[in-house]
Parts: structure tokens; C-alpha cells; sequence
């Protein structure tokens, strides 16, 4: 029963915006500048994804170098395994920059990002920067540790530059990952919990510590399908295995750069996927 | 639809995946300057509303549109006139105070020189000018809900949405932000959108209310309008008997009209005509089994209990 409807009447307003729009790039700067203040705030998400990676770097590695020794010629174990630590080191960075997203979403300042006159999805893209910086950084300490340790990298510009991009694919996939499992976890405690399966399984068949040829058939088929795979055989490429025989397990042909092509576009594709995912997510959680 | 309005409402309806309609079609306009309630208890729907005004909710269907600016065809824009303070507090509490409200006034575009005038001048005028300096996490309640409203002023938004602004707040620090809140008023140039089950709050704060009742708007009014609907005074009987059956003699009698209305063993009678003393006489009268007898004046809280009974009983 509606009571009475009066019609207000108050001075005409001028529809104009009161402030000059934001631009996309300073939008997400500022959103990267916010991100990066709440994950460098306390050393818990830089360190802790160190310790398990750096660990296998310095003590792990070395000790299989002596147990297993050489199982391929011109082929460090050591450096073998150094390379490997990266592949373990970035989906964990990446998968605990995962967690902000759900402290934004459940007790920090998410909402009022949302309410602002900007892309919401620069607010992803904000994340995805920090995430991948910060594996960036992790990644130069766990290589310098190696270096330390003894491992022995054969680097050219050329080979730096697939190593690069294929971390950098792999932190960008990783994340996308991270966005859309924390977009469907309700809280931190299921998402933890969902962690390893993501960010450490995949490790022990991607050729971390033995080459995918060692594999039974089937889970050597499944191994080529994983994008960590891909990123470990291009990263070693670049850095330790000239001879490219990770990534000739995966593709059997005879042309390395082709190869390390083929392989770059499956990784460059997870990560185009995976971050459409976790907009998709990110959308289908903050807009009702 | 009225052009000077700065928010317009049109047939806005929600129903949320599972079926739940939330809001069932509403129609309102707010003009500019204005102080307009959205007045009712939890689950009416006006988080709904102001989610859909604020383009985190997506419509079912109607329109709405901020100063013109249809949200659903251009929600960044409509963004850019807006600013929210929210019902729970939505904050980095790991960051200073300052740096919440610098990101907050870089995102709405505020230059910076004008967003640093703007944070020392608004967050003195708040009380929260010497704590800007610590992590948000140290704040009591109230001064989160501070900060909160100073960042939504920092970009002079066009249309402020306060949704639920003093829930979980104590008594103190409550009627602080009311007289805060109060002296938002001054800001002819901005309209202000209040959600609140506070019948207090809307009487003190609201040019016009809006009762929100299941997704409905049940009256739309001034407040003096819809508290002149109950009468001069308000006469409440509570009986040892049945009450709804003593409304129906006092009914029967011509003592109530249609507008009593019963909650619990207590009988609330508007006083329209006769004086408040005269329908205590026919009360009396009755020889009804009365426990305890009171007048007072009307207040926004026998308008909803008024409507929403009347509509509780009808749906029985």
C-alpha cells in the first residue's frame, strides 16, 4: 500500500563529470602501486614461497648431483635440478599472490575498487603485475643462490631471452590460475588447501628432476599437455641444455628453435587462457 | 521522469540466481541536493538497490540512471558522478589512512594537489586528521566509518550512496555520524541516497523516505507526511487477552479504524480526531482486560509496523 508519491523539485543539475576520467595506464598503476604496498608489507608472501625452492637449490640439488650423477652427457644434474626449482618456485609465488585476492574480496578494500570509474578488469591486471614482479624478483635470488651452490649455466642473450619469456609465461599462466581459483574459493582456508594440487602436482611430471622420457607412456602424454612442462624444457634450453633434449622428448623433431617455438606458443596460450579465466572468475564474483 | 532529478528509478527489479527476487520493481526519483531514505529491515532490499546504482549488481530489469547516465549503458561513467560508503567497513587495513584515500582519489581522478588539500581539509573537519599516519587496522570502528566517508568525498561525488552507515556502531559514535552526516546536508550540490533500518536516522537525516517492505516500496514521503497519516497521537493498549480479537471490538465499536493495527498482545491505535484521553474512555468502556496503557506521538516506526502488518496479515 503505497502512502503518497511526491515528485521532488530541487535546482536543475548539469550532468557533467566532476573530475577528468582516469586514464587506463595511471588506473592501473595506481592499482599495481596498492597491490604491490599490501604483498610487500610483510615478508610472508616473499619469503615463504622462497624457502621450498632455494632449499631444493642449495641442499637437494647438489646432493642428487653426487647420488644420481651425470644420466646425460654434457648435462649438469645439478643445474638440471637449479632449473627445476624455478618451475617450482613460480607457481608457488604466483599461486600465494592467489590469497590477496581473496583478503580484498572478503575483508579489504575490493568493493570500493569495484565502485571506481575505471576497467574493472585492470584491478586483475594490477594483480597479475605484482605477481609476476615479485616471482621475478624470487627468481633472480633462487638463480644467484644457484649460481652460488655450483650450478653451472651456459648463458647467451639469446638464451636468457627464452629462459625470460618462458618464466614469465609460465608466472603469467600461473596466475590466471591463482585469480580464478580464488574467485570460486570462499574462503582462505579451502584455497590453501587447493594449493598444492595446482602449484606442486604438475611438478613432479612436468621433467623436473627426470626427464618426461623416463615416464610411463601415458603420463608422458599427460606431461606434454602441462604448460610447466613446456616452461621447463624452454627455461633449460636457454640456460643449460643447448642441445635441446627436454624439448625434444616433447616434440621429436630435430630443429631447436622450432621446438622452443612450438613449445613458447603452448605456454604463451596457457597464460592467454588462463588469465581470460580469471577474468571470467574475477567478473562472475564481483558482479551479481 | 523528471530531468532535475540526479536519481532515477524505473521498474528496478532483481532476482538472484535460486529465484530470490530481492527487489520487486521499484520506481522513485531523487532531485538534486536531496536526502532520500531507503527505509526498511534487513533482506527489503535496499543493499540490492544500491548495489544496482552502483553497478556491482547487474538488473533483472528497469533502468536507473545517476544525473542522467543510464548504469547499465554507461557504468563507468555513472561511476565517475558516485561515490559509496558501505555497509561493512571496506578498507586495506594494512595501508595508512592517507594511502587508502590517495588511491582512492587517484582512481576517481582526482589531481593530486587537489586530492592532498582536499584529504587534510576534509579529514581534519572528520576528526581523523591525526590519525591518517597509521595502518587503518589500528582504527576503532568509528573512525574506520570516518575515513570511509571522507574518501567518499574526496572526488565531490554527485551522488553519495550511504548504505547502512552506523550498523554495528555504538550509541556514542552513532549519533557522532549522524550529526556528521547531518552536516552533509549543506552540500546543495550533492544528493545523498541513505539506506537504513533506523527509523531514527531516516527522521533526522531524510527529506524523503521511502519504506522498503520484500522489494517494495510501500510509502514514499516526507517524513512529516507519513507520520500525519497515524493522527495527532498514537495510543497503545496492551491486553491480557487476545489482541487481535480486542482490535475487533474496538473496530466494531468505531473506537480504532482501519489504521490500528496489532504486534503482539499490544494494540497500537492512531488518534485521528478524538483526543487521545476520549479513546482511552472507550477503551475503558469495553471493559477489555487491559495490562498497560500509553500515548505518544507517532513515530516512522508505527508507519512500518502499520504497512508491513497490514501486508503480513493480507499475505495470511
Amino acid at each position: 500500500m503505497a502512502i503518497a508519491t511526491t515528485t521532488a523539485t530541487a535546482p536543475p543539475a548539469a550532468i557533467q563529470p566532476v573530475t577528468v576520467p582516469s586514464r587506463h595506464f595511471d588506473a592501473w598503476a595506481t592499482l599495481t602501486r596498492r597491490r604491490l604496498a599490501l604483498s610487500t608489507r610483510t615478508p610472508r608472501e616473499v619469503v615463504i614461497p622462497l624457502l621450498t625452492p632455494v632449499l631444493f637449490a642449495l641442499v637437494i640439488a647438489p646432493a642428487l648431483s653426487d647420488t644420481v650423477g651425470r644420466f646425460q652427457p654434457g648435462l649438469d644434474y645439478m643445474s638440471f635440478v637449479a632449473i627445476a626449482t624455478v618451475g617450482l618456485l613460480v607457481p608457488i609465488s604466483c599461486m600465494f599472490a592467489g590469497l590477496g585476492v581473496i583478503i580484498d574480496r572478503r575483508g579489504g578494500g575490493l568493493r570500493d575498487l569495484l565502485a571506481a570509474p575505471i576497467a574493472r578488469p585492470l584491478i586483475v591486471f594490477g594483480n597479475l603485475a605484482v605477481a609476476v614482479l615479485l616471482a621475478g624478483l624470487q627468481l633472480v635470488v633462487l638463480v644467484v643462490a644457484a649460481v652460488l651452490r655450483g650450478a653451472d649455466f651456459h648463458a647467451s642473450v639469446t638464451g636468457i631471452a627464452w629462459f625470460a619469456a618462458a618464466a614469465l609465461a609460465l608466472a603469467v599462466t600461473m596466475y590466471g590460475a591463482a585469480e580464478a581459483l580464488a574467485n570460486v574459493m570462499p574462503t582462505q582456508e579451502e584455497y590453501i588447501g587447493a594449493v598444492p594440487a595446482v602449484a606442486i602436482v604438475p611438478w613432479f611430471f612436468a621433467g623436473s628432476l627426470f626427464p618426461i622420457s623416463a615416464l610411463p607412456a601415458g603420463l608422458g602424454f599427460i606431461a606434454k599437455l602441462l604448460p610447466l612442462t613446456h616452461a621447463l624444457a624452454l627455461m633449460r634450453y636457454g640456460l643449460i641444455d643447448h642441445r635441446a633434449t627436454g624439448l625434444r622428448d616433447i616434440w621429436g623433431m630435430t630443429n631447436p628453435t622450432a621446438m622452443a617455438a612450438l613449445s613458447m606458443t603452448v605456454v604463451t596460450l596457457f597464460a592467454i587462457g588462463l588469465t581470460a579465466l580469471g577474468l571470467r572468475a574475477f567478473r562472475r564474483a564481483s558482479l551479481h | 521522469m523528471t530531468s532535475r532529478a540526479s536519481i532515477q528509478v524505473h521498474g528496478l527489479r532483481k532476482i538472484y540466481p535460486g529465484g530470490v527476487e530481492a527487489v520487486r520493481g521499484l520506481d522513485f526519483e531523487v532531485a538534486s541536493g536531496e536526502v532520500f531514505g531507503l527505509l526498511g529491515p534487513n533482506g527489503a532490499g535496499k543493499s540490492t538497490t544500491i548495489g544496482m546504482l552502483t553497478t556491482t549488481i547487474v538488473p533483472t530489469s528497469g533502468w536507473a540512471r545517476l544525473a542522467g547516465i543510464d548504469v547499465a549503458a554507461d557504468p563507468i561513467a555513472a561511476r565517475r558522478l558516485s561515490a559509496v560508503v558501505f555497509q561493512d567497513s571496506v578498507v586495506d587495513g594494512g595501508r595508512t589512512g592517507r594511502r587508502n584515500l590517495e588511491t582512492h582519489a587517484r582512481l576517481w581522478g582526482v589531481p593530486s594537489a587537489v586530492a592532498s588539500r582536499r584529504i587534510t581539509e576534509l579529514a581534519a573537519g572528520f576528526g581523523i586528521g591525526g590519525l591518517l599516519g597509521r595502518p587503518v587496522e589500528t582504527y576503532s570502528g568509528g573512525e574506520r566509518r570516518r575515513l570511509e566517508i571522507v574518501r567518499a568525498l574526496l572526488s565531490q561525488p554527485r551522488v553519495l550512496f550511504l548504505d547502512e552507515p552506523t550498523v554495528g556502531l555504538d550509541p556514542r559514535i552513532r549519533y557522532e555520524l549522524l550529526d556528521l552526516i547531518a552536516g552533509l546536508r549543506a552540500r546543495a550540490d550533492m544528493t545523498i541516497l541513505l539506506t537504513t533500518h533506523y527509523l531514527d536516522e531516516a527522521e533526522q537525516l531524510c527529506d524523503r523516505v521511502a519504506i522498503v517492505h520484500a522489494g517494495r516500496i510501500v510509502a514514499l514521503d516526507t517524513p512529516a507526511a507519513l507520520l500525519a497519516g497515524l493522527g495527532r497521537e498514537i495510543l497503545e493498549v496492551r491486553l491480557y487477552a487476545d489482541a487481535e480479537e480486542g482490535l475487533a471490538r474496538l473496530r466494531s465499536h468505531r473506537v480504532a479504524g482501519r489504521d490500528a493495527f496489532v504486534i503482539g498482545s499490544t494494540i497500537t491505535v492512531p488518534v485521528h480526531d478524538d483526543s487521545a484521553r476520549d479513546t482511552l474512555a472507550a477503551v475503558g468502556d469495553l471493559g477489555l482486560a487491559v495490562a498497560a496503557v500509553t500515548t505518544r506521538p507517532p513515530t516512522l516506526d508505527d508507519v512500518y509496523l502499520q504497512l508491513t502488518g497490514d501486508r503480513l496479515g493480507a499475505a495470511a
